[in-house]
């Protein structure tokens, strides 16, 4: 491995809630076009971690950096204007509107009309590049106008994508992407990701199947009681390797 | 594309098209239904209840219910008839009017995301105090008297050959459907009330919307006071009471047409015509006053059941 300069560090990061200790002096160096995995039992810390990076939640402690550049994301918002987008299980979506307006939410695209400062909504720009997100990632859906729950939930994880490629995220967290999908959904998923990571884009999964992990992670950080114990590159582990490496951290923790 | 799915087109359409045929056949069974004069105190008396259904609409876009509109609005219009009773000009009770709308609205919109006050909890309590202001500053007596032209005028004119109650309707319904339709703020009110925590994580200010869907509701509210000032020429403590329940049945009915399940402005305009026609059309073929309310209380019913199975029908199923 090349030592480049991280696109993101952590340095001593932790995070309590009141006395509860959920994430202790974590250090973490993400390179760019890497895909990391993190993984832990449940109450590992891992979301806690994750909450961190992508500017749900400030450290109680600890700094990040940027491109060797300290930030501080105080929001989701602040994150994704440094280029850390995070694709929230469940939340990302809202089922009901198209996948044009959840591929553009929250940064709607205007153009001028009769007057140089009234700007209404760009509807037709915004489907055209929703539908090119889209195509980047090889989903093919005729219409943009289709809602978002008349999606399988791969194409629905494909447009929660889009919409990080429309803010142009360098990182894409990704938090159990595949947890509530069948076989055939998955597998379009893990797609979607090589995808990402062919494009150059940096991926961090929080992932519960090791399988998963194995087939797609450059790196594998696992977690227990809120420390990162084990951060190496996947090489020729297995998933049962990884699934022991867990088990075995916990004893430790225990 | 090009080929017609009934299915979609009585989910998008049927209610509005099963008003058409309610409004054919009151022209052509009702008694003296189809006259001009009446035809034209439809719409005048429409236009109230859809000015003040819009701003219903418009929380309810937010995810917020607004049930103090009905009495803003008669707060709002007995503040309005006070000032020209002390002999202030219009354009003083007309602020009077809007701004105490706009009051409301900002104060529901501070106890929802900032007390953080369940919108049916705290606009029943603005409910509750804008009545009682009502009736203080009124000691429970009407306004009433011959008040100027400049101020009735606004209601009881027509500009263009229009009624200006009607143009008055127009105006509110553009101004609501383009905000919502082509502004970006309309798409983020419409992502917050969708869903909330997605809006938020995507950058929206998901309170900010919502105090503004409930400061709309209250500005629409002082719009529809000052109208009904101008057009009775007097206001009342209770003069607006008997709106809420049709403003709601107006919204609930336009959520079964053109965006099925969604408070849309079109279906909130149009029931609201297809409301007062009804109401009209039961009294000219000689239907006892009663049985408004009880054809009001099915209608409320029916669309939120015509509603749900609509959606449950447009669920992807796995």
């Amino acid at each position: 491995m090349t030592e480049s300069t991280p696109l993101l560090s952590l340095r001593g990061v932790s995070k309590s809630y009141g006395a509860v200790a959920a994430v202790r002096e974590v250090d973490l160096d993400i390179f760019p076009g890497e895909v990391v995995a993190i993984c832990g039992d449940n109450g590992a810390g891992k979301s806690s971690l994750i909450k961190v990076i992508s500017g749900a939640e400030e450290p109680t402690a600890g700094a990040l950096a940027m491109r060797g550049k300290p930030v501080a994301f105080a929001s989701p918002q602040e994150a994704l204007k440094h280029g850390v987008a995070t694709i929230y299980q469940d939340l990302a979506l809202a089922p009901r509107l198209s996948i044009a307006q959840n591929v553009f939410m929250g940064s709607e695209l205007t153009r001028p009309v009769l007057l140089p400062f009234l700007r209404v909504l760009d509807k037709a720009r915004m489907r055209e590049q929703a539908r090119g997100f889209l195509s980047q990632l090889s989903v093919t859906v005729a219409d943009m106008d289709r809602p978002v729950e008349r999606l399988s939930g791969g194409q629905r994880q494909a447009v929660a994508i889009s919409r990080a490629l429309r803010w142009n995220a360098e990182i894409i967290i990704m938090d159990e992407p595949t947890a509530a999908l069948g076989v055939k959904e998955t597998a379009l998923v893990l797609d979607l990701i090589r995808k990402l990571k062919a494009d150059g884009r940096t991926v961090i999964l929080i992932s519960h199947n090791m399988r998963d992990v194995v087939a797609l992670a450059d790196r594998v950080v696992i977690m227990g009681a809120g420390r990162k114990y084990v951060d190496r590159p996947i090489g020729d582990l297995s998933a049962d390797d990884i699934a022991h490496m867990i088990m075995s951290g916990n004893a430790k923790a225990a | 594309m090009l080929g017609l799915n009934w299915r979609d087109v009585v989910g998008h359409y049927g209610t509005a098209i099963a008003g058409l045929v309610l409004i054919a056949f009151f022209l052509v069974f009702a008694p003296n239904f189809a006259s001009t004069t009446n035809i034209v105190n439809v719409l005048k008396d429409t236009s109230f209840l859809a000015i003040l259904a819009l701003g219903f609409a418009l929380a309810f876009t937010v995810a917020e219910l607004d049930l103090s509109i009905a009495e803003t609005a008669s707060l709002a219009a007995v503040v309005c008839g006070w000032l020209i009773q002390l002999q202030y000009p219009p354009i003083a009770a007309v602020a009077a009017a809007i701004g105490v709308g706009l009051a409301l609205g900002a104060f529901n919109g501070f106890g929802v995301t900032v007390l953080r006050i369940p919108s049916l909890i705290m606009t029943l309590g603005t409910a509750a105090i804008a009545k009682g202001l009502a009736f203080m500053i009124t000691q429970g007596i009407a306004f009433v008297g011959r008040w100027p032209v400049g101020f009735t005028g606004l209601a009881r004119g027509t500009s263009f050959g229009l009624p200006n109650l009607v143009l008055w309707m127009a105006a509110v319904t553009l101004f609501a459907y383009g905000l919502v339709k082509w502004t970006r703020t309309g798409a983020h009110m419409v992502a917050t009330g969708e869903a909330d925590e997605a809006a938020r994580l995507a950058g929206i200010a998901t309170g900010r919307m919502k105090r503004i869907g409930l400061l709309l509701t209250g500005l629409f509210a002082g719009i529809t006071a000052m109208l009904l000032a101008a057009s009775l020429s007097s206001a009342a403590p209770n003069m607006a009471g008997d709106y809420l329940l049709y403003a709601i049945a107006a919204v609930l009915l336009g959520m079964t047409m053109f965006e099925p399940g969604k408070p849309n402005v079109p279906g909130t305009v149009f029931a609201a015509l297809v409301l007062k026609v009804l109401g009209n059309g039961l009294v000219m073929m000689g239907a006892p006053y009663y049985a408004q309310d009880i054809v009001l209380g099915v209608i409320i019913i029916g669309s939120v059941a015509f509603s749900a199975s609509a959606m449950k029908k447009a669920a992807f199923k796995v």
